[in-house]
């Protein structure tokens, strides 16, 4: 494993691919939650790569991801909900890397992972209420945007609610299902990275 | 559903703007987005859509692939002049049974909506005329002029390069393992979201497994051909800035100009 960059570019860069390919396959789950959240599982590349190289290759994998997805998909937000993806999934990757890097334990990535998870959510919502709700706003009125949240729970009726009760749910739910499903595939595929 | 992604946006077509530096495209949306935050009134607008209408004529692109970004967009766009239609307090224009449509509502229903489109039409332009490769290039070469973010400019480059390569391969990938899964009888396509994620993993695994590996062998295959990074390193298309690059730049400062003043007029 000499000379680490050349591989370290090439493997953030074919994670990057995977993680796009993931969030372009996106779904809203309308159901239980506001439809503008969509549910992707494009952070399981990015969690892979903060596990096995650190948290600078989870930060530059959701950041190619989100450039990607801007310049291939388009954005219909203008790119406001790009900026929102990788400053909230940046803030899920950096803890979870310094945690695991610093003694390569279970017991370390499980804390590494609980931790990403509170840091995400407690970003996203100070995020969400005070850059990007206030900047959505200046294309669509704040009711409508409320509105969207008060379809799916009538208890949804100010921004505060909306984020206690419509995001941060979401977001709980989110960061669960990906680090149980990362935790799961990383213990399989990690024998081959450290090869 | 997959399958339109390797398409992407771009919209090959022969013309001045398609030849553009990508540089000159990015700079050009990223100072016709402030512009839009900059509009306050009518004629603002009016700059910014005759803008929009020139770039779209120059480069042949059809109408209806520009409008394509919008089409999603209708939705959220009847919500917001609707709500704004309705809520916004002020003289009263029309009303017919409990509805009220004021004349400032109506002003700022279509001001709403107008900044939405343009924002929308305004960067898939962008994405329409340049091939996300050349994007690439454009943003590497305007990340170098960026202090601080200079030195990691080409790596940065090099990574989304190698994502764009392997986005089709791996995608055929997923495919050919989702298939080589549901011959063994694995169910991919019902249950709720729980069980989706589960029905992910014999999906994923093999997927990371071969893309680490195609990832090792294409830096060992850097390495053999003496890849070491961004310095000295010297390339066989390089950008330059044309003459007709000067022309775009002027037209830009032109609009953005044109905006500024009409918020004194």
């Amino acid at each position: 494993m000499k000379n680490n960059k050349t591989k370290f570019l090439t493997r953030v860069g074919v994670l990057s691919a995977i993680a796009f390919v993931l969030m372009y396959i996106d779904f809203p789950i309308a159901v239980l939650f506001p439809s503008f959240l969509k549910f992707d599982f494009s952070e399981v590349p990015a969690l892979l790569g903060t596990f096995s190289m650190g948290p600078l290759a989870g930060v530059v994998i959701v950041f190619i991801k989100n450039v990607l997805i801007y310049l291939i998909k388009g954005s219909s937000t203008g790119g406001v909900g790009e900026i929102a993806n990788f400053v909230i999934s940046a803030a899920w990757m950096i803890p979870v890397g310094i945690i695991y890097k610093h003694e390569k334990s279970k017991k370390n990535a499980i804390k590494g992972m609980a931790v990403g998870a509170v840091t995400m959510i407690v970003v996203a919502a100070v995020a969400n209420y005070f850059v990007m709700i206030p900047l959505y706003s200046k294309f669509m009125p704040i009711e409508a945007i409320i509105a969207t949240g008060s379809a799916i729970n009538p208890a949804i009726v100010s921004v505060e609610s909306l984020i206690l009760l419509g995001i941060t749910p979401f977001n709980i739910f989110k960061t669960a299902v990906i680090s149980l499903l990362t935790a799961l595939i990383y213990k399989k595929v990690s024998p081959v990275l450290h090869r | 559903m997959l399958k339109d992604v390797t398409i992407g946006q771009y919209y090959p077509t022969n013309s001045i703007i398609h030849r553009l530096d990508p540089r000159t495209k990015i700079h050009f949306t990223l100072l016709y987005i402030v512009a839009l935050f900059l509009v306050d009134n009518m004629i603002g607008y009016g700059v910014a859509f005759a803008t929009l209408i020139t770039i779209t004529l120059i480069s042949k692109i059809p109408v209806n692939y520009v409008l394509r970004g919008v089409k999603g967009l209708v939705f959220i766009i009847m919500i917001t002049v609707a709500i704004n239609l309705f809520m916004t307090p002020g003289t009263v224009r029309y009303q017919f049974w409990i509805f009220k449509i004021t004349e400032e509502g109506l002003k700022v229903a279509v001001f709403m909506a107008l900044r939405l489109i343009f924002l929308v039409t305004g960067t898939s332009l962008m994405t329409l005329t340049t091939s996300p490769i050349s994007l690439t290039d454009g943003i590497e070469y305007s990340l170098k002029g960026v202090p601080g973010v200079r030195k990691y400019a080409h790596e940065l480059a090099m990574m989304m390069t190698i994502a764009l390569r392997f986005i089709p391969t791996l995608m055929e990938e997923t495919d050919r393992i989702m298939k080589a899964q549901k011959a063994r009888g694995a169910d991919l396509d019902s249950g709720n979201l729980i069980q989706r994620a589960k029905s992910l993993i014999p999906i994923l695994v093999p997927l990371f497994v071969s893309a680490f590996r195609r990832a090792d062998e294409l830096a060992i295959a850097m390495e053999a051909r003496c890849y070491r990074g961004g310095e000295n390193r010297t390339r066989l298309h390089a950008l330059k800035f044309g003459r007709i690059d000067i022309y775009a730049y002027a037209t830009t400062f032109l609009m953005i100009g044109a905006v500024i003043l009409t918020r004194w007029i």
